[in-house]
């Protein structure tokens, strides 16, 4: 039966740098949540502290019922049973391609010689890289030590798996692939993991869930729709994909107002009076000819700004009448409207999300 | 509490080991200098100070260094540009015989020098009689100029291989772009290239003046026939009956302090260095064409290799196998009475190169692995104040083998540690002296293994010493081998030490050949001299192997 992980309130400094600030995040018994965020808000720290190579200065690291990291006590890697790929892979260059796999197998004293041998054989088939046992590091290729970095980790059966953005040294189409190839494991091993990245669409294809940290903060956490729709600050919305901020004053529950433009939201208990950040994704608004009129309460007369052809879509720069702010659309390639256009933008409430921050 | 794992008591025990062996001598050699029969006192200081004899051997070794550090520089820098940039014959050939220079012990070479140009019976002067007619010698190597000429010879090897390593590393594309602008071939070389590696020739400089100021054979053997005194051989004056042993401490000071003034120096040049024209991948490098320059060029290669190595080597080489070495060698002239003399007849020699080579083998063990281990704490930062490691490790360089010495003698002639008598206090000698170069040497070691293969192997289960012996150390092998030969090579040939703490029963061999020039016992010295060469060679040629093998260069 596979442990949870639960952090709480982890902190971490460098010296005087605050890498982690009080962080608490529970990954259910099999999850795989992702650490998502830009270099430097803590993701990596966080999943060595997991690992048991840092010590922190505030706050616990439970696996299961197992309190493996306080700042009093920490228990050392070798005693947690987890396994961790690295970027680098961190392959031993002095080994064959067998012998790195079997190296965490050696401390398994229940394990007969045979049943070690069995176990390589068995991952080294399952990760395709059957018949290169004998090779070392060096004479395979990226993707080829990459598979060799995952069969030295699932080998061992760990309670824990921890990936420290195993894909980014892999050139573009691999990497594609690699997503599928990862997320395929975890659902045929079912290994609690922890998995650290910048690729936001990396994290949304992989993740059951994803934290995003902002400066050794949890942002938030959620399912990949969730974040998406329903980012709850500036910092994720403009963080997971492209989106249009809108600085605006609730004048009802669920209305917002810039100058004379009146904008429905998604959100129904606003407070009047108060300063509100719209965030509208550029596909969820509709651009169409003619006048707003036809088109329900939520549609505006604007003019087209900008137009750039992308192959599959359009990207529109327009402006609301009376407005200052220009808004991003991006919209299928007919109706095709040039700069200079009077047009209607048309937009869902639902999918106009009012963020708290 | 935080639970202690197995690791801890190893990281103690070899950072405490370094404490001791570096903090224990400076801190007797300070506290003796300052010390009067009631309490602290700069006596001492005040009769160096008022010491005639004294002030003339500290402005000779100023003079001495100082030109040395000129003349190392107008040999080693033009040579190093010669070799890297330019497409002068024979270069491989000519950067092998300046490493024949680099690990020729430097008393080995002032010998030999006594042997070609001393005035009387130097094989130089006695051709330039021969030729000319004349009666007065052409050179005389007991002068100044002598001195500074030899030390020179193999001390320019450092500024060649600083400025050669520069070099390398200044693309042509900078060169090119002075040379788009109209700027001529020369013209390229002095007012881009020459700028760029200003900073190495400096640096270059202050490493040559370094090597003179702490360097006691060539100045005993050239200086001390001449009648004058460097600081070195002062010192070493002053350890003869009766000893003066707070005084010497009170003059070790200066050399102590100037010495490490002059490195603080020279690391701010290379930390300010302009590594933005120079460091990085950089594009392509061409040769640039010598045309008719070739000649001059290759003459002054021919006269630089000759007097370092040709000579030198030729002038041991006959007297080792000629009954005396000033006479031609004819069949008459030809002998092996030197070497039976030397290893069979001669009491000192065989116990000296027992001794030596125990001191060789287990300085180089135990130095290699306490650098090992050491540059490990320091990199894994695996304990507090891991700062500190390696600048205790690597501040002997700042201490001149003679102060070293004198360091030495007053901290281990008495409780809690005797070991002056024995070959231990020149086995704490050498180790405190090589430990720089196993250190630098195993620090590039680690810094070439990422942390990660480590931590790869304790979340699979690996302790911290189990992960050190089966991941790291056969991953630091060749590197930790490497720092091995340079300790072994650094101790066999170290004399101003040794000339110091040495007694009758553990003499080493660089003594006895010091004690064999005492003796004008030529013949015996160029044997043994060559006996010593050949040891470094083969230890040379094993590190090559060893290299060759290595399996490192594999990945990625």
């Amino acid at each position: 039966m596979a442990a949870g992980i639960r952090l709480v309130g982890l902190t971490k400094r460098y010296g005087d740098v605050g890498a982690l600030d009080a962080l608490s995040l529970d990954v259910a018994p099999g999850e795989l949540v992702s650490l998502l965020g830009p270099s430097g808000c803590g993701k990596t720290t966080t999943l060595r502290l997991v690992a048991g190579f840092l010590t922190p200065e505030a706050g616990e690291i439970w696996v299961g019922e197992r309190r493996v990291s306080s700042p009093d006590a920490v228990v050392p890697p070798e005693r947690r049973r987890m396994a961790m790929i690295f970027q680098s892979y961190a392959l031993w260059p002095h080994l064959t391609v067998a012998q790195n796999v079997a190296y965490g197998l050696r401390f398994k004293a229940e394990l007969s010689r045979a049943d070690r041998a069995r176990k390589v054989a068995d991952m080294l088939k399952a990760v395709q890289l059957a018949g290169l046992e004998a090779r070392y590091p060096g004479e395979l290729s990226g993707g080829q030590q990459q598979r060799v970095a995952v069969a030295r980790a699932l080998v061992v059966e760990p309670e824990i798996l921890l990936l420290d953005e195993p894909l980014s040294n892999l050139d573009a189409n691999l990497r594609e692939e690699m997503r599928f190839e990862i997320r395929r494991l975890h659902e045929a091993f079912g290994i609690t993991t922890l998995y650290v990245t910048h690729d936001q669409a990396e994290a949304m294809v992989i993740s059951d869930r994803v934290a995003v940290l902002e400066q050794g903060r949890l942002a938030q956490v959620g399912a990949p729709e969730d974040l998406f729709r329903r980012p709850q600050s500036r910092f994720v919305a403009e963080f997971i994909g492209k989106t249009n901020i809108v600085e605006a004053t609730a004048i009802t529950a669920d209305t917002v107002a810039r100058g004379a433009w009146r904008l429905r939201v998604g959100d129904k208990d606003l407070t009047p009076g108060s300063p509100v950040l719209i965030s509208v994704r550029p596909h969820e608004i509709r651009i169409v000819a003619g006048h707003p009129g036809a088109h329900g309460d939520n549609a505006f007369a604007a003019t087209v700004r900008r137009a750039s052809y992308l192959g599959t879509a359009v990207d529109y720069q327009v402006t609301v009448e009376g407005v200052d702010v220009p808004l991003r659309v991006t919209a299928p390639v007919a109706p095709r409207f040039a700069a200079g256009d009077a047009v209607t933008l048309a937009v869902d409430p639902a999918a106009c999300v009012a963020l708290r921050r | 509490m935080r639970r202690l794992d197995a690791s801890v008591p190893v990281w103690g025990l070899a950072t405490l080991t370094l404490v001791l062996l570096m903090g224990l001598p400076l801190v007797w050699l300070v506290t003796l200098s300052v010390s009067g029969e009631h309490g602290v006192s700069l006596q001492h200081y005040v009769a160096a100070v008022r010491d005639l004899p004294l002030r003339r051997a500290l402005w000779n070794t100023l003079v001495m260094a100082f030109w040395t550090g000129v003349v190392s520089v107008a040999i080693g820098a033009p040579l190093a540009w010669l070799t890297a940039r330019t497409d002068l014959p024979g270069r491989r050939l000519l950067r092998a015989l300046v490493m024949a220079s680099f690990v020729t012990p430097p008393f080995l070479g002032a010998v030999a020098w006594v042997m070609l140009a001393g005035p009387n019976a130097g094989a130089l002067n006695k051709l330039w009689r021969a030729v000319t007619g004349a009666d007065t010698p052409a050179v005389n190597i007991f002068t100044m100029t002598g001195l500074v000429f030899v030390v020179a010879l193999y001390t320019f090897p450092y500024v060649y291989v600083m400025i050669g390593n520069t070099l390398e590393l200044i693309a042509s594309d900078v060169e090119d772009a002075a040379a788009m602008l109209g700027a001529g071939r020369f013209t390229v070389a002095r007012t881009v290239t020459l700028p760029l590696v200003a900073p190495a020739i400096l640096s270059g400089y202050i490493v040559s003046v370094l090597q003179a100021l702490a360097l006691f054979g060539s100045p005993a053997i050239l200086a001390l026939p001449a009648g004058f005194h460097t600081l070195t051989t002062q010192v070493w004056g002053m350890f003869h009956y009766p000893p003066r042993v707070e005084m010497a401490a009170a003059v070790a000071m200066p050399l102590l302090v100037t010495t490490a003034l002059l490195l603080t120096l020279q690391r701010r040049l290379l930390g300010r260095r302009g590594y933005v024209a120079v460091g990085g991948k950089g594009g392509a490098r061409r040769r640039i064409p010598l045309g008719a320059w070739r000649y001059p060029a290759v003459v002054f290669c021919l006269l630089v290799v000759a007097s370092a190595v040709f000579l030198p080597y030729g002038i041991l080489a006959k007297a080792a196998f000629s009954r005396a070495w000033a006479q031609p060698l004819t069949w008459d002239n030809l002998t092996l009475r030197h070497w039976t003399f030397t290893f069979f007849e001669y009491s000192a020699t065989q116990s000296a190169i027992v001794n030596t080579l125990e001191l060789g083998v287990l300085t180089a063990s135990v130095g290699a692995a306490l650098a090992a281990l050491l540059a490990y704490i320091a990199r894994r930062r695996a304990v507090v104040g891991h700062q500190l490691v390696g600048f205790l490790a690597l501040s002997p360089i700042a201490i001149p083998g003679v102060v070293l010495a004198v360091a030495l003698f007053i901290a281990y002639t008495r409780p809690p540690l005797i070991l002056y008598g024995t070959l231990w206090i020149l086995f704490v000698a050498y180790v405190t002296k090589e430990m720089p170069v196993g250190y630098a040497q195993s620090d590039a070691t680690f810094r070439a293994i990422p942390a990660e293969l480590e931590e790869a192997g304790r979340i699979l289960g690996a302790g911290r010493l189990r992960v050190l012996g089966e991941i790291t150390a056969p991953l630091a092998r060749s590197g930790v081998i490497a720092a091995w030969c340079f300790i072994f090579i650094g101790v066999i040939r170290e004399l101003s030490a040794s000339i110091i703490l040495f007694t009758p029963d553990t003499k080493v061999m660089s003594v006895v050949i010091f004690d064999l020039k005492e003796e004008g016992q030529f013949g015996a010295i160029a044997v043994l001299g060559l006996f010593m060469i050949a040891m470094t060679l083969v230890v040379v040629v094993a590190m090559e192997r060893v290299f060759g093998r290595d399996f490192m260069g594999g990945r990625e």
